[in-house]
């Protein structure tokens, strides 16, 4: 079909037309192959611009339309929309840049501005004669979603999943759930313990009749796309079955010989290897731990229902969406940073909250009673020379307000605050001011030098620099140095390689856009929601898990999806399959079949981006870019040459 | 290195001290301040350094006494951490700090031992007037000679002994050398400021408080010259009676005047009183008065039959002589002055 073009050469105010000639642009192409209306504008984005743009297309016919104004991250969305509005497929547009890459780059030669500008459209107007309408690729999507980790922001995007109606497999690695908030006791502003959060949760996920919580689990294979992803998950048993009477559970672990570091503790005490973490966690069932069990029988002879016949098992579950919330790990300060396993009453923030917790009525560690406590802020985070740039945003709060807790239940406790700038941001100000009022102490370090943590005769001192007495060495003598330790990605974050989700600089894992996309990942169909994207206190993980989970949820709802059709076309003919696009493909897109006995490329519309990384690879030029295709490309090429 | 000693924020506020530990170093209150300069910059340095507990470097520092307390840093403070009043906190601190005998310190501290002291000189004076069977005649001559010993005294065995430790602490431990000569040259600056408090006037609040405090410092000192070398009470000369009528009534009215702005609590400088602050003011105030009646009634010929009257300003004047001079609120008569001359000898050292 002949093309009929119309072309719009917008001024952009002063913007464009004060340094290009744009009356002369549309005079040098009026006459181009296809162009069968040129006009220029004030503002082509303009309302009455667009309104003309919708007659001249319904009135004459056209069947493509070029805008030459600005960037189209600004504006490819607005006339596609316009042309739509037309009748005519939004993919007949095409958009021409004369803005960023013509006048303000070439604001110093208004001549030579004019003449890229008259190529720029040239080419642009190529490309509209090859281009043809397209209709988006259509997908089913099964109403399921798998919610990875069942922390707080887990069990919480689960909930309103299920409750909106969708299918929620919730898969947990540990045998527990409640995940980092579990270990917390009690919480800033309101004084519950996170153990409460995690009971609420758990009560709300087990009373869903959609919700299925899996414990022991992991996910070991992932295939398929956006609607329609098959995990195959691993479950490693208990060794213990759920009719168990509580009793006779106690005594089992009461005879179990091994003990062990207890994580859940973060090291300060010691667990069996039949064990559950505290009294009231969930689920009630113990435990046992294989990796430390010797299997000497022990905990047999006095319970019943201890089943060491209990095999792991593999289930495959199909779902639409993954929502990953996999969480944090603490940072776990390296040996001889701050005096941290070298001087002995050295410990992080976590453990500290553990000795809190376990102190009764005097603060002791170690058997000794502690009276002045050093806390060092920023250990993990904002590092200098580290590689962790990030701040942790609750580390601060959480100190302060531990602080304060240790100050008002224990007597003449000294709390000195050895930080690099407080950010008890926001509602959270509050606890500064309830400490500083209490008497804390604040010093503040330079960055380039931070505190000293040393041991002199037998006692921990710190020094610093600090910024607000000028010109003067400051020191405590401490009896417990707190290092107030900020998060880190999950040290086994295998599952971020399984699924591929890209991780930021910090390795946490990355969203697509940081303010507009938070929660959706370049793996369309899996979103993230926690700390497994970042720093976050537990508001902020619930923020996003409610988020992850409607952006989930808006997937799999109506039973299919609409892609873009923008994306690598595979000519079978030529296809000798070599692999190449394969190795090429960032987002694992491709793979082979069979064709009339011979092996060539498959591309997984679902997964694929149309980024065009492949195309150049292919030895034989059996792909194609719907939308950019090398005809397209080659006719924009050829135009943006001069003309002999 | 200095070590941090969080305790000493609990034993300023026995000074009068307030919510020191409020304060997050904003700084407003330095830069409000109309008398802070470059080379000695105050309030926050000394607030940052009591929070510490950094007592060795409060204890060689002038700047406490180089604030003259208009109160706007307070005014200004926006954590309500006093500032002001804590200046005010740390001249008591260090007064103490420069008494060898340590009862300033107490009194300053325990207001039950402040009024034990003065009941116990009160019940003394009553005894001894006893024991010369209330006669005027010997009254009023022990109470001449009284005054005159007490000033020596109390000079000698406490106020120059304790300079002396100010000048020690403040110029000897901070190692400043000091050619002699600058001592003489800086003089000028110890007197000026003595008689006159000119620093006050640098203070951007009402110059009326400046005039007041003026006026009675030259009321007091005048009055003291009057009472003990003309011998006020004994004199013939109509001059010196009329001089000491005048002087003594200048005091008892711009101390009342104290009193009632004390009362009011509506500047600054008055909102906070310590009962240092109350004893000095109201003792001037009362011996102001005493004597004013003591003379007037001595004129009238009433004083044999209303010897009480006597008793009563001797007492005013024991307790004042014994506790407010040598330990209480008076000696910021002399260490403000000597902070200037002082400071004024270090400045030339450089």
């Amino acid at each position: 079909m002949k093309k009929k073009i119309g072309v719009y050469i917008c001024h952009c105010g002063g913007n464009i037309a004060d340094y290009v000639d744009v009356e002369r642009v549309r005079e040098a192409i009026k006459d181009e192959e296809g162009v069968a209306l040129a006009k220029t504008t004030m503002f082509a984005c303009a309302d009455s611009n667009q309104k003309e743009m919708v007659e001249d297309i319904k009135s004459q016919g056209l069947n493509g339309v070029v805008v030459a104004s600005c960037s189209p991250k600004l504006h490819l969305l607005t006339f596609r929309a316009v042309t739509e509005r037309a009748g005519l497929n939004k993919y007949n547009y095409v958009h021409a840049n004369i803005r960023e890459q013509v006048s303000w780059a070439h604001s110093d030669n208004k001549a030579g501005a004019t003449e890229k500008a008259i190529r720029i459209v040239r080419s642009a107007i190529a490309k509209a004669n090859c281009a043809g309408s397209l209709e988006p690729i259509e997908v089913k999507s099964t109403k399921a979603v798998a919610v990875i980790g069942a922390g707080v922001a887990g069990m919480r995007a689960a909930i309103e999943l299920a409750e909106a109606g969708a299918e929620v497999f919730l898969i947990e690695r540990e045998f527990f759930v409640g995940g980092r908030v579990a270990q917390w006791d009690n919480l800033c502003v309101s004084d519950e313990t996170g153990k409460d959060l995690v009971t609420r949760l758990y009560d709300r996920v087990m009373s869903h009749k959609h919700v299925t919580l899996f414990t022991g689990a992991e996910v070991v294979e992932n295939s398929g796309s956006v609607g329609n992803f098959n995990l195959k998950v691993k479950v490693t048993p208990r060794y213990i079955r759920l009719q168990c009477k509580k009793g006779e559970l106690q005594k089992a672990i009461d005879v179990c010989p091994v003990e062990v570091p207890d994580e859940f503790n973060f090291n300060i005490t010691t667990r069996k290897a039949i064990y559950h973490n505290y009294p009231s966690e969930y689920p009630q069932l113990p435990a046992i731990d294989m990796k430390n069990c010797t299997r000497c029988g022990e905990c047999e002879k006095v319970c019943s229902n201890i089943d060491f016949s209990q095999k792991t098992e593999y289930l495959n579950l199909k779902v639409g969406s993954i929502l990953l919330a996999t969480g944090f790990d603490p940072y776990e300060p390296k040996k001889g940073e701050f005096g941290y396993g070298e001087i002995d009453n050295v410990v992080t923030l976590p453990q500290f909250k553990r000795i809190v917790h376990y102190s009764g009525d005097k603060l002791t560690y170690k058997g000794k009673t502690i009276k002045h406590i050093a806390y060092i802020y920023c250990v993990g985070s904002r590092q200098v020379d580290g590689e962790n740039k990030y701040c942790s945003r609750y580390c601060c709060t959480s100190n302060i307000y531990t602080a304060i807790g240790v100050k008002k239940k224990f007597r003449d406790v000294y709390n000195y605050h050895f930080n690099r700038g407080i950010r008890t941001y926001g509602k959270q100000e509050v606890l500064y001011d309830e400490s500083s009022r209490l008497g804390d102490i604040y010093l503040q370090s330079f960055e380039h030098e931070p505190p000293l943590v040393e041991q002199k005769d037998g006692k921990t001192v710190v020094s610093i620099n600090d910024i607000l007495t000028t010109d003067k060495k400051l020191e405590v003598e401490a009896d417990l140095v707190v290092l107030v330790t900020g998060m880190v990605p999950r040290q086994d974050n295998s599952i971020g390689n399984l699924l591929k989700i890209p991780k930021g600089r910090d390795k946490f894992f990355n969203e697509i856009h940081m303010k507009l996309r938070p929660v959706e990942t370049v793996i369309d169909g899996i979103t993230i929601a926690g700390a497994s994207q970042g720093p976050k206190n537990i508001k902020e993980s619930i923020n996003s898990a409610l988020a992850a989970a409607t952006k989930s949820f808006s997937l799999v709802d109506a039973g299919k999806l609409a892609l873009e059709p923008t994306i690598v076309k595979v000519d079978e003919a030529l296809c000798e399959w070599c692999g190449k696009c394969d190795e090429a493909c960032p987002y694992s897109a491709f793979d082979k079949k069979e064709v009339d006995g011979k092996i060539v490329a498959r591309v997984n519309e679902t997964i694929c981006k149309g980024c065009g990384m492949c195309l150049p690879v292919c030895p034989v030029n059996a792909l194609n870019l719907v939308g950019s295709t090398d005809k397209e490309i080659e006719n924009m090429i050829d135009a943006l040459l001069p003309t002999v | 290195m200095a070590r941090i000693n969080p305790e000493f924020t609990n034993k300023l506020k026995s000074y009068g001290a307030f919510d020191v530990n409020a304060c997050y170093n904003c700084g407003n209150c330095t830069a409000v301040c109309a008398l802070s300069d470059e080379n000695n910059s105050f309030p926050r340095k000394m607030i940052r350094y009591s929070v510490l507990g950094l007592e060795e470097e409060i204890e060689v520092s002038l700047e406490p006494w180089l604030c003259y307390y208009c109160g706007e840093c307070s005014a200004t403070c926006p954590r309500q951490a006093e500032p002001g009043e804590l200046m005010m906190s740390l001249r008591r601190w260090l007064t103490a700090k420069y008494d060898w005998t340590g009862l300033s310190g107490l009194l300053y501290r325990s207001l039950s031992a402040s009024l034990s002291a003065f009941i116990l000189l009160a019940v003394a004076v009553i005894a001894f007037a006893y024991r010369q069977d209330f006669d005027p005649g010997r009254l009023l001559h022990y109470g001449h000679y009284f005054e005159m010993i007490a000033i020596a005294g109390v000079f000698a065995v406490i106020l120059l002994p304790n300079l002396i430790r100010m000048w020690y602490m403040t110029i000897i431990k901070t190692k400043t050398k000091v050619p002699a000569g600058n001592y003489f040259k800086a003089l000028g600056e110890l007197f000026v400021h003595m008689f006159t408090q000119k620093r006050a006037l640098g203070c951007d609040d009402n110059q009326v408080r400046w005039f007041e405090h003026f006026i009675l410092v030259i009321g007091y000192l005048t009055l003291l010259f009057t009472t003990v070398f003309l011998d006020w009470f004994a004199s013939g000369s109509s001059f010196v009676i009329a001089a000491g009528y005048i002087e003594s009534a200048v005091i008892f009215t711009i101390t009342f005047i104290f009193v009632l702005s004390r009362f009011n609590k509506k500047e600054e400088v008055s909102k906070h009183a310590h009962p240092s602050d109350w004893f000095f003011v109201i003792w001037l105030f009362l011996m102001g008065l005493t004597a004013f009646f003591v003379r007037l009634f001595i004129d009238l010929d009433l004083l044999d039959g209303n010897i009480w009257l006597y008793i009563v300003h001797l007492i005013i004047l024991v307790q004042w002589a014994l506790i407010i001079v040598p330990f209480g609120k008076w000696t910021h008569f002399l260490y403000r002055s000597f902070a200037m001359y002082f400071q004024k000898v270090k400045e030339s050292a450089k």
